[in-house]
């Protein structure tokens, strides 16, 4: 109790008053110089921090926005959208750093598109022009779509700061882009305008499992090209049929079944993945990672076994 | 001119160059301080005593700025008791804050488009610019806590009665102003953090019946938080409060120097006031005494808030404000969880059986619109801070005597742990113990939150890049993933899960038994990488979930740090 008494009725002397005010002084002076000397190196520490969270926000705006068309990793879509990704899009970049941590973006290789139809800015100035105001008009017969705008001053879903976002995240691709043989590259300007080649014909079960297909409701969660509607909460099944003889030989597939035998064709794996969508979960959505539970798993119910043959019958056709 | 000429050629030749200079430097100087001659300067900082007559007293009644102090205190209220120079020391945060403040507002543009990218430029483009945030932010907080002390203490010695009636009730609008200029302030940066406290806290003001509408209308600008709302908040904290807040500081400081400062309870008869009857021996002088203390406290509060700032503390910035996401867990403020808290009460009779209680709420709201969120959060809460105003005007009791104000001292006890239960039901994870207040969804979707909160860091994001290894992992005890850090994790997430499994949340909650998960790590990108965290379990429905949450993670987005 006396100790406390002490402490509360403690009156500092004139010396321990001017002392301890000089010590804070100098204190408070060492920091601002501390601050001072390395200023500008943290600053720009700093920055690289918020550009590399930009790329991480607008990666998330790629899966929920963009992935659909143009591809889960930026390779395209076909009739959906060109690829991103390309080393012919992105061109090739390489981060460098000068002492004060300053990181600039060395374009190693400029994108070869942005020559191809002559665009005099930068490449994040075009990926932010494309994306605010979309493409309005149809360029070529390559694409069923023409680019949404996602400006939300021009009554789109993103914000400026969410188009910056996802503008980094694409200029990153270039840090290792795909080779444009594995990416789905867009025509030249004013080529493409040919017609489109008819696509293989359907017999007519095929087509009845056609019908079927859009009678049951897939197309609001896939898409298939220049069919219905183009869903985007499950997987794109454009290319079913060969999508399904890469699936069975995936070890992913192998390893994650669930009471279910293991598919042996395609047909059986398209044929399992109608009736029970539990039994392997895809890894990749447009929007992000696959959620189980999201497929109806009364299929079997709803409709016929002739109709269910139809269908899978037309899904494997598609290749 | 001719006459100024004519006199210092005059003096120069009777005196000579060098002291005629010394002498006019000397006059500048004493009319730069009002009073003091340099040599009466030297002698206060060597601490000798002062000359008869006192020239100190002099800028008391020259100057402007020593006019408003007092020429002298009464030596029992210079000690650290009874004042703690709480008061002193929310005039120094006050001060503080309108000095960092000005800084930042030159970087500052109050609309939606540039305000959280000004946020980014000032973190990374202008010198200083962290710490001068930092600093603003941890200066807004620190004042608040010590106005909020600086009245429990002048409540606590009863400082508050006859004649400082008036002094306190202009304390209790300066409390008002310190709470809501932090609050306004808090809006600025357009993050979810932001954006989603302030949305709740105007939400109360939608609720007033009768009026919410409109005067939602007046504060948000719009019906949602956006533009308008924006402006109005930047207004109110760079005009409004602080203007209110320097007027009263005025009339509030007037009254304690008009008063005195109130002497220890125990140094007075019961119902006097002697503050003002200092006898000589008992002074202490503004100058240099309580000058150099005040110093002394600034310099010390001032190195403390620059050495947190450098080292410990960083004013959080989160993500864009979305106004169509809203964050798991969103909260007010602190100094406004207990607010938040009240709000939880379900009932507006809490004590009740719940069959009437649901009762009465029926019948209250029939009649006057009245639901439990309006009795608490529009009545009951600011009805809890008007009371502060009457306090010393229904305090019948003239003793300042701690013995004799037992009833007073118990009561405001009370009200403070009232206050701090309430502070604690507000934020999510509740009261300890009682639960009360918890809010918490699925276990699962907790454990998400838990690793990968939707704001905020958490472990997940703290893991720095290079211990991820691209794979996926089962969620158990022993995870072998190579990297010693990832292994953790996993193992912290094995027994977080565990524990939810076995003990069960205040709403009576568990995590399945059979609930497995696992961890994935991909790469999306050079430098960048996708965590997916997902828990396979059995819902209360019996039927088989999965729950999963992602993030995505840059090998330089710095959170480890
Ligand atoms: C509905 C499908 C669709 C969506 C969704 C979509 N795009 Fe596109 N995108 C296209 C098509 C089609 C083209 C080619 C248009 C053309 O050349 O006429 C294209 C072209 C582009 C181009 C120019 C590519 C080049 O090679 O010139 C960019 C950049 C681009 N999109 C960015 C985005 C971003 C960023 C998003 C997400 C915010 C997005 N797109 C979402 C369909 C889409
Ligand atoms: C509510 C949305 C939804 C509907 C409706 C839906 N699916 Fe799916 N589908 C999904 C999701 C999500 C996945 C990925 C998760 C999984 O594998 O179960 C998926 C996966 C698939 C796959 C596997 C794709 C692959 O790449 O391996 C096939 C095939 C499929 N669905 C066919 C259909 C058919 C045919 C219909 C209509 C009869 C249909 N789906 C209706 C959401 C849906
Ligand atoms: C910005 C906020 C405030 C400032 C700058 C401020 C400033 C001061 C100062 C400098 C004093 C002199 C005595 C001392 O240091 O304790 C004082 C006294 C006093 N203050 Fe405050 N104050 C503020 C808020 C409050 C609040 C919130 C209350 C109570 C609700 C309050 C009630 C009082 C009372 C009753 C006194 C007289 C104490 C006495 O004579 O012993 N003040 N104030």
């Amino acid at each position: 109790m006396s100790i406390l008494k002490k402490i509360v009725t403690y009156r500092p002397s004139f010396t321990v008053r001017i002392l301890t005010g000089l010590i804070s002084m100098l204190i408070l002076l060492s920091v601002c110089t501390f601050i001072g000397l390395a200023d500008q190196t943290r600053l720009n520490v700093r920055a690289n921090e918020f550009n590399a969270r930009s790329i991480e926000v607008g990666a998330k705006v790629y899966f929920d926005q963009c992935a659909r068309c143009h591809g889960v990793n930026g390779e395209g879509v076909e009739g959906l959208g060109p690829a991103l990704a390309s080393e012919h899009f992105v061109g090739r970049i390489e981060l460098v750093r000068d002492n004060m941590q300053m990181q600039t973006i060395r374009v190693v290789q400029p994108s070869e598109r942005l020559k191809q139809i002559g665009w005099q800015g930068t490449l994040r100035d075009y990926i932010i022009a494309v994306t605010e105001a979309g493409i309005p008009i149809k360029t070529s017969n390559m694409w069923d779509v023409t680019h949404p705008t996602f400006s939300e001053r021009l009554g789109g879903p993103l914000r400026g700061d969410q188009i910056r976002n996802v503008a980094d995240y694409i200029i990153n691709y270039g840090l290792d882009p795909l080779p444009n043989d594995q990416a789905l590259l867009p025509p030249a300007p004013g080529e493409g305008m040919a017609p489109r080649p008819t696509p293989i014909p359907l017999t007519p079960a095929q087509e009845a499992g056609r019908e079927v297909y859009l009678a049951k409701g897939c197309s609001a969660c896939h898409a298939i090209r220049g069919v219905g509607a183009q869903g985007a909460i499950g997987p794109n099944l454009s290319r079913m049929g060969a999508v399904a003889e890469e699936r069975i030989a995936s070890e992913s597939y192998k390893n994650n079944l669930k009471d279910q035998p293991p598919a042996t064709t395609g047909a059986e794996y398209i044929r399992q993945s109608i009736l029970y969508p539990n039994a392997y979960i895809v890894a990749q959505c447009p929007q992000g990672p696959c959620q189980a539970n999201l497929m109806p798993q009364n299929y079997e119910q709803q409709m016929t076994p002739e109709e269910l043959n139809n269908l899978v019958d037309y899904l494997n056709a598609l290749r | 001119m001719a006459i100024v000429g004519q006199k210092l050629v005059k003096q120069i030749q009777t005196t000579g160059l060098k002291a005629t200079v010394a002498q006019r430097l000397d006059d500048a100087f004493t009319r730069f301080t009002a009073g003091l001659s340099w040599n009466d300067v030297r002698g206060i900082l060597r601490g000798d005593p002062p000359a008869k007559p006192n020239p100190r007293v002099k800028p008391h009644t020259e100057g402007f700025w020593f006019h408003i102090r007092p020429t002298f205190y009464h030596e029992a209220v210079t000690t650290l008791y009874p004042t703690f120079r709480l008061g002193l020391l929310s005039a120094l945060f006050f001060t503080f804050e309108i000095i960092t403040g000005i800084f930042l507002m030159i970087f500052y543009t109050p609309s939606p488009t540039y305000a959280y990218g000004n946020m980014i430029d000032i973190l990374t483009n202008v010198p200083f610019g962290k710490f001068m945030r930092d600093l603003h932010r941890l200066g807004a907080e620190a004042m608040v806590i010590v106005v909020t002390l600086h009245m429990v203490r002048t409540f606590v010695t009863g400082s508050y009665k006859k004649p400082r009636q008036f002094t306190w009730f202009t304390g209790v609008v300066l409390l008002g102003v310190t709470l809501f200029l932090s609050f306004s302030g808090y809006l600025l940066p357009w993050d979810q953090l932001a954006f989603w406290a302030v949305t709740i806290g105007t939400s109360m003001a939608d609720a007033v019946p009768g009026i919410g509408p409109q005067l939602n209308l007046l504060l948000r600008g719009a019906p949602d938080i956006g533009a308008g709302g924006l402006l109005r908040f930047y207004l109110f904290h760079v005009v409004l409060f602080p203007l209110i807040g320097v007027i009263f500081v005025a009339v509030h400081y007037y009254k304690v120097v008009r008063f005195g400062i109130s002497l220890p309870p125990e140094m007075e008869a019961v119902g006097e006031d002697t503050a003002r009857k200092v006898p000589p021996e008992k002074r202490v002088n503004f100058l240099p005494d309580i000058l150099t203390n005040e110093l002394m406290y600034a310099g010390v509060a001032f190195a403390v808030l620059a050495v947190s700032c450098a080292t410990w503390y960083s004013a959080p910035l989160e993500h864009h404000a979305d106004p169509l996401v809203t964050p798991n867990h969103t909260v007010a403020p602190w100094y406004f969880y207990w607010l938040q808290g009240l709000l939880k009460i379900p009932h507006m009779i809490p004590f009740l059986p719940t069959s009437i209680a649901v009762e009465v709420d029926r019948f209250f709201a029939n009649v006057f619109g009245l639901t439990p969120k309006v009795f608490w959060g529009v009545i009951v809460g600011p009805l809890m801070f008007a009371i502060l105003f009457v306090v010393p005007y229904i305090d019948p009791n003239p003793s300042r005597r701690y013995g004799d104000r037992k009833i007073m001292l118990s009561l405001g006890a009370l009200f403070a742990v009232a206050i701090i239960y309430l502070s604690l039901a507000g934020i999510p994870t509740g009261v300890p113990i009682t639960g009360f207040g918890y809010v918490g969804g699925d276990p699962a979707s907790e454990v998400g939150q838990a690793f990968i909160p939707d704001e905020g860091i958490g472990p997940v994001r703290r893991l720095p890049y290079e211990q991820y290894v691209v794979g996926k992992f089962a969620i158990n005890a022993e995870p072998n993933t190579g990297s010693a850090g990832l292994d953790r994790l996993i193992r912290d997430i094995h027994n977080d899960m565990e524990a939810r499994k076995v003990r069960p949340d205040p709403l009576g909650k568990t995590l399945s038994a059979d609930a497995t998960g696992s961890l994935e790590v991909k790469q999306i990108q050079a430098d960048l990488r996708q965590v997916i965290i997902t828990i396979d379990y059995t819902d209360v429905n019996g039927a088989p979930t999965q729950f999963k949450k992602y993030t995505f993670l840059h090998a330089q987005s710095g959170y480890a740090d």
